[in-house]
């Protein structure tokens, strides 16, 4: 994982804390999501990625983006540089 | 002494808001607010599309949700469209059955979607001139299986006056509690997928004449999940009711609708190819499809609650009424067949019952 991919997954899972109540440890960077989220909570974190970073998640997208890592690394290659953190600037 | 015959089910009433709406239609309405909080514009009508609903019959004209707030608002807009569309699928049913107003002796009532104290029966009992000896028996919070749970409860009371008339009155006016600041998944989903409507079953003790081709009430099981409160439910908020809705609803019924069937079809003596009539809630298509799964259906079997879902929504309560309604009008059953009713919902539940004509 790139520092930018590490520093956006650092993101997300804040957002899995706070906005989906998660409550448990967080999950490991390639681990699957789906094993950890339900499918609403799926949902919920897929809208609140595209609202966060400006990037739309298709189908495709949300399939293929199947832990915390390809998700991250997703949202690097879209996203603008203006959305992603400090940390993820060059 | 010969056995007492099982109720039987005369007749089923249905009334829809005169509001249809369109499920494009309904989507668009919602789009402007969710484009204020969302940045894909999309994903709205992802969310809808993927409920399979079509329409909606709605409690109000669209244009007057934006102005539904606060709960004081929500409850004086149920009581009178939920006076309304009761009145007429009770007086459906009645009509049906070739009864009157008169001739009812116990009246169920449920709901999950509004509160009024007197309730809703009382207030229908002076409006279709019921006797005033008439019992009522309102029952609140059963959501998704208050139908065939209401089945349930009357055929129990009828066991107990077998010469009395019952009518088992599900309104359920989802629309009305649709919280337009919430644009959380849950509740995207829930303004997708739930439809208003009213169904009034109409039951006869076992001691009356029954009509060839209607079904009697052989037997009915509840079963009650332990620790599964958080399934589903209402959150009670400031502006009424927020739902709560987990992603693990068909999970939940995928892990025990069939062994729930199996023990209650056994104690019976009977098996699943037994069954040439499921009735089942319509939930969503993912609930059809963990009830179907768990089953072994096929799509066919369940054809007429996908329709039911398709057409007007999950109506809550008064969904697999209207989906046995269909079938009774549909004159399918042939004599001996069996039936089985199937719903579940918050507690979390299920309710079955087994007809027999």
């Amino acid at each position: 994982m790139t520092r930018a991919q590490a520093a956006v997954a650092a993101e997300i899972t804040q957002m899995v804390r706070q906005e989906l109540g998660w409550t448990g440890d967080p999950p490991p960077a390639d681990a699957p999501l789906a094993e950890r989220l339900d499918s609403l909570h799926l949902l919920a974190l897929v809208v609140a990625v595209e609202d966060r970073y400006h990037v739309v998640l298709t189908d495709d997208d949300a399939a293929a983006a199947r832990s915390l890592a390809d998700l991250s690394r997703l949202v690097v290659e879209r996203a603008p540089v203006e959305r992603l953190p400090e940390e993820a600037s060059p | 002494m010969a056995a007492t015959p099982d109720p039987a089910i005369l007749s089923i009433g249905r009334a829809l808001p005169t509001n249809y709406v369109d499920q494009e239609t309904l989507t668009a309405a919602l789009s402007a607010a969710w484009a204020e909080q969302h940045y894909n514009a999309e994903r709205l009508d992802q969310i809808h599309r993927a409920t399979l609903v079509s329409g909606r019959h709605l409690a109000l004209p669209i244009d007057e949700y934006a102005g539904l707030g606060g709960l004081r608002k929500r409850s004086d807009a149920w009581l009178r469209v939920a006076l309304d569309v009761g009145e007429r699928a009770v007086r459906d049913g009645l009509a049906r059955a070739g009864l009157e107003p008169r001739d009812v002796d116990q009246i169920f009532f449920v709901t999950t979607t509004g509160l009024a104290t007197p309730s809703l029966d009382a207030r229908l009992v002076n409006r279709l001139g019921m006797r005033p000896e008439v019992r009522r028996t309102p029952i609140f919070g059963l959501g998704c299986l208050g139908g065939a749970a209401g089945i349930s409860r009357a055929c129990d009371a009828l066991r107990a006056w077998p010469d009395a008339v019952a009518v088992m009155l599900s309104v359920e006016l989802c629309s009305l509690t649709l919280q337009r600041e919430d644009l959380s998944v849950a509740n995207v989903v829930a303004t997708g997928l739930f439809g208003d409507g009213a169904a009034a079953v109409v039951l006869g003790g076992g001691a009356r004449a029954v009509p060839r081709g209607l079904p009697r009430v052989v037997a009915t099981r509840s079963v009650f999940y332990p620790e599964t409160e958080w399934v589903m439910g209402w959150e009670i908020v400031d502006d009424g009711f927020k739902v709560l809705l987990s992603a693990q609803v068909p999970d939940v019924v995928a892990g025990h609708i069939g062994g729930d069937v199996d023990r209650f079809l056994a104690s019976l003596g009977l098996a699943r190819a037994d069954v040439r009539h499921w009735l089942a809630h319509t939930g969503g298509p993912r609930v059809l499809e963990a009830i179907r799964g768990a089953l072994g259906l096929p799509e066919a079997a369940l054809e007429r609650s996908y329709r039911s879902l398709r057409e007007v929504g999950n109506l809550s309560s008064a969904s697999v009424l209207f989906v046995l309604g269909d079938h009774l009008d549909s004159g399918e059953a042939r004599e001996g067949d069996v039936g089985l009713v199937a719903a579940m919902g918050p507690g979390f539940s299920a309710e079955l019952a087994l007809l027999r004509w």
